[in-house]
């Protein structure tokens, strides 16, 4: 099932409107560990201590502040910042379409699935997700809901339309700031490595994989509440592939594969 | 820019193992606000408290906890945490090698960059360049912050970038809400592909500035000068204390929480 509707909005561009509804397309189920004090194991609470007078702050005693330089700040209130809030609208406003292979995952940030809204659609959002899909192309849109404006990008997947926020341009990190050398590789190496992958190649299955983390961890815990002993383990350190190994190595993984 | 390791490890790529670090490959753009106090302006700094013994804890004392019944924890060592999947806690090992082309981007989770540690650079690169010529790119399984991530490795401009990706399990199924036959009006779909084509370009992210950043830098621009407070003088060792292990990973687990 999926889940409730969070917004409900227009399609627009040209002369189209599709009206539709979100829904989130993810749901996470996680472990989760509270915070205990080692002495008497019970749960700690967070407090906000005031760095000067080590006091604890409540929050209505708390502001927040830009620090323009060292220890010096702009103090800006709620009341200011509400103020910031962009005009309400449900107009999801596409601006451009773009071949879908362009967007490098590194920009998709959160997913929903898009649910035609029936009352008021007359079929607008199949006759999208078939241009869409004939077009391998996706739209560029902007949209604002719960008192913030998104950018995005809205693609068809099977019968769907799916919504997903981009990150801006200035978030995602170059590769030129990782600083990295350019060393020098002989045809051969190339050569065993790629052959090496083709090897190794398969389908994308994700069914295949399940979080086996996930169910030890639940059953470490249930052994533990049994009141059993745990097993320290400790991971194995590979010791690395220097450049002189690589050829060798290379064409060991080769037979291996084979 | 130093860009700060989140992890290190191997990624294990058949029998070549490359010493790596885990890095950051985006950061969110908010304008940053700190907290601080009214009277006097002076930062706040986030403290765990024991209301058993009504005093502030530090980091070294304390442990996770798994609720077990209300208000019942079963306290479980950091030790205990790593010995759960150890392995997989130090080594990626790319099992197999996909077409990033098949894989539903509704999959993509969290961006990262790897960065070779010494002694890796030449495999590095290698796995970097024949990933770029054979169009491939390597599938994983590692475990991070206590959470076990299924991975993509993959070629971006010679550098290798990892992103996790979510279990199909996690795919919320979507059945009740998208039509399940509807014909397509033909007529509908041709006039939707006219103004499509009309409206197509490449795919240029720089075009689009976060407008609410830009409001608030503006906002706090008109307050520049004039508006100015100073927070007492606090000695360094006061105000920070001892690297905080727990809170720094509780960060990382944070910061992956908000990415969802």
């Amino acid at each position: 099932m999926a889940g409730g509707t969070i917004w409900k909005g227009i399609i627009h561009f040209g002369e189209t409107h599709v009206p539709v509804k979100l829904h989130a397309a993810i749901k996470e189920e996680r472990i989760q560990f509270h915070l205990l004090h080692q002495r008497d194991g019970l749960k700690l609470q967070q407090m906000m201590i005031c760095a000067h007078e080590k006091i604890a702050v409540p929050s209505e005693a708390q502001v927040k502040g830009f620090e323009v330089e060292e220890g010096k700040y702009i103090i800006v209130d709620a009341a200011e910042l509400e103020q910031i809030v962009p005009e309400s609208s449900r107009l999801l406003e596409i601006h451009e379409f773009v071949p879908s292979a362009q967007i490098d995952p590194l920009f998709l940030d959160h997913v929903y699935t898009l649910e035609p809204d029936a009352t008021l659609d007359p079929g607008g959002y199949t006759a999208l997700v078939a241009a869409l899909q004939e077009l391998g192309v996706a739209g560029i849109c902007t949209w604002a809901m719960r008192k913030r404006s998104y950018h995005g990008a809205l693609q068809a997947c099977g019968k769907a339309l799916r919504l997903t926020t981009l990150r801006y341009a200035d978030e995602v990190i170059a590769v030129a700031a990782l600083e990295l050398g350019e060393i020098p590789l002989s045809e051969r190496e190339l050569q065993i490595g790629s052959d090496l992958i083709k090897q190794m190649a398969a389908p994308f299955q994700p069914q295949k994989f399940v979080n086996e983390h996930q169910q030890k961890l639940q059953q470490l815990l249930e052994q533990k509440a049994r009141g059993e002993k745990v097993r320290i383990l400790r991971p194995r350190l590979l010791p690395p592939t220097t450049a002189d190994q690589l050829l060798e190595r290379l064409e060991a993984s080769l037979k291996k594969a084979v | 820019m130093a860009l700060q390791g989140i992890w290190s490890g191997t990624i294990g790529f058949s029998l070549v193992a490359i010493p790596v670090r885990l890095v950051k490959a985006v950061a969110p753009g908010r304008v940053a606000f700190r907290l601080l106090h009214n009277t006097d302006y002076s930062p706040l700094t986030r403290r765990m408290f024991c209301p058993g013994q009504e005093e502030l804890v530090p980091p070294e004392e304390i442990i996770r906890g798994f609720e077990i019944a209300p208000d019942h924890y079963l306290p479980i060592t950091a030790e205990e945490l790593a010995s759960v999947s150890p392995e997989r806690s130090r080594t990626i090992e790319i099992v197999e090698f996909i077409d990033l082309e098949e894989v539903d981007p509704i999959y993509f989770d969290h961006p990262y960059y790897l960065v070779p540690l010494k002694g890796g650079e030449k495999a590095y690169r290698l796995l970097a360049e024949v990933m770029h010529r054979t169009g491939k790119a390597g599938l994983a399984k590692f475990v991070l912050a206590e959470r076990e991530y299924l991975v993509t490795i993959k070629s971006t401009e010679g550098a290798l970038a990892l992103v996790t990706l979510h279990y199909s399990a996690e795919i919320l199924p979507d059945n009740d809400i998208v039509p399940r036959e509807g014909t397509v009006a033909a007529g509908e779909k041709r006039r939707m592909e006219q103004s499509i084509r009309q409206l197509r370009a490449d795919f240029k992210p720089e075009k689009y500035a976060d407008q609410r950043r830009e409001k608030v830098l503006e906002l706090l621009k008109g307050k520049m000068g004039n508006a100015t407070v100073t927070a007492p003088a606090v000695t360094e060792a006061e105000s920070e204390g001892p690297p905080d292990l727990v809170a720094a990973l509780e960060e990382i687990m944070t910061e992956m929480k908000q990415q969802r």
